[in-house]
């Protein structure tokens, strides 16, 4: 009896929880502080983290199984903070730029010049290889290695109040991704 | 070429359409973002009951676009909007945005952004629902396609090119009396080239323009009417930003049509 209430509560908040059926995003219960709020459906959904801490034995597997559904939207865990999230972003993990190696991709090729984007705030620039096998392989789309040296080039100048910025980073290009290589990089 | 740009931009498609009641209430002052709203009400001469009953309905729910879902926490941090510049970069009236910094680079906290930018697309939307003139505004070079073509797409308008000095303080001399000026600037870059404060920012406080801006960790967010603390350098963030614009006022506009036509006032009833 006790696990038959059990299931059709999970069911209702589940279902007005998530919303698998829609392609909206999800409100947050940051979200749902502020007046701002998408559906009737918030305090439903705001009592969830604490009823699944007091739930014993069978209602909390079937709370775990709901989580691993197979079209790959997750339960209560997707509401990270943003404390959580950047704790455990790549940029964070990877600590100190300088030396580390990273993989990006080309934007854009101006002549010698290629651009690579490696998920920092900024690109680097990067001369293209001189003649070699891989040469022509440098094109707009292709994944490349990098050492960085600095996600940011500033520097302070005599009499300035602040940092002139070049809106770069720096890294030296080290050859293109190969698929033996990928498992040794970071990002 | 930019003077020409900008006139065709103001004399474009509201222009003909104004009544000269409307066009003689262009330069009122709006003392606040509140105010704008609430002014473009009482001082219609030709709005009917049913025009202002529509305003006063928009604006009685607090989230009456439902903006709150066009976008979420998870968005902005795989758009790299929580990363600023170096410390040394930092602009001391940003430090209340900044979550901290790592390893010499100030962190944004977006969940104060969540907040700021939820703000801004609200009165975006109001503004838009009003039949407002919204003007997009950034002179990165990189990014200025982008914003123009974000412009062009949600029947709005964009200015990503040098600004002449007296484009909003000189108007009615450099194109003509009776000019209309925006409703609301939207800078998706406050600073220019040569990372001064856009010009256009202390321009539009002078006129009374309220202004939403994406402010980044190096920018000065004193003037701006809703500050967004946000990345403005990467691309994947200035397309998160320009997407939400569009949706959000295509959003406004798509309500305004349903809701006139669901009222049969039909297209007689203007923008205002």
């Amino acid at each position: 009896m006790r696990v038959c209430c059990v299931l059709t509560n999970k069911m209702r908040t589940i279902s007005g929880g998530t919303r698998p059926w829609t392609n909206r995003p999800v409100l947050h219960t940051k979200c749902t502080k502020t007046a701002y709020t998408g559906s009737g459906k918030a305090p439903e959904h705001l009592q969830e983290p604490d009823q699944d801490a007091r739930k014993p034995g069978f209602a909390a597997a079937y709370e775990l199984h709901t989580d691993l559904r197979p079209d790959g939207r997750r339960g209560p865990a997707d509401e990270e903070s943003f404390a959580t999230l950047l704790r455990r972003s790549p940029l964070v993990q990877m600590g100190p730029a300088r030396d580390r190696i990273v993989t990006g991709r080309i934007f854009k090729v101006v002549g010698d010049d290629l651009y690579v984007d490696f998920g920092a705030k900024f690109h680097c620039v990067c001369r293209r290889p001189p003649e070699g096998p891989d040469a022509g392989r440098y094109q707009r789309g292709a994944r490349v290695r990098l050492r960085l040296e600095d996600l940011e080039l500033t520097a302070r100048f005599l009499g300035a109040a602040t940092d002139t910025t070049l809106l770069e980073a720096e890294a030296t290009l080290l050859g293109l991704l190969d698929g033996k290589d990928a498992a040794k990089l970071k990002k | 070429m930019a003077a020409g740009f900008v006139t065709k931009a103001f004399r474009g498609l509201r222009w003909p359409r104004l009544p000269a009641a409307l066009v003689s209430c262009s330069g009122h002052a709006y003392g606040t973002a509140a105010a704008a709203e609430t002014a473009a009400l009482p001082t219609l001469h030709e709005s009917t009951d049913d025009t202002e009953n529509l305003l006063r309905l928009s604006l009685n729910q607090p989230d009456f676009f439902r903006l709150s879902e066009i976008f979420n926490l998870k968005d902005l941090f795989n758009a790299r909007v929580h990363l600023g510049h170096k410390k040394g970069c930092r602009h001391r009236l940003m430090e209340p945005y900044l979550f901290g910094s790592r390893l010499d680079v100030d962190i944004i906290d977006l969940e104060q952004t969540v907040e700021h930018l939820r703000l801004a697309l609200n009165f975006t939307a109001h503004v838009a629902f009003c039949g407002g003139v919204i003007l997009f505004v950034s002179r990165r070079r990189q990014f200025s396609h982008l914003v123009e073509s974000m412009a062009k797409e949600c029947g709005e308008y964009a200015h990503t090119r040098y600004w002449q000095g007296g484009l909003l303080t000189n108007a009615h001399i450099q194109y003509g009396t009776g000019v209309r000026l925006p409703d609301l600037v939207v800078f998706l870059s406050t600073l220019n080239n040569v990372f001064q404060q856009h010009v256009a920012v202390r321009d539009a406080a002078k006129m009374n323009i309220p202004t939403v801006g994406v402010v980044d960790s190096n920018c000065n967010p004193s003037l701006i009417t809703y500050p967004v603390p946000g990345n403005d350098d990467t691309p994947a963030a200035m397309e998160l930003y320009c997407r939400l614009f569009k949706m959000t006022i295509n959003r406004a506009k798509d309500k305004r049509k349903q809701l006139e036509l669901l009222r049969g006032l039909g297209s007689s009833a203007g923008p205002l």
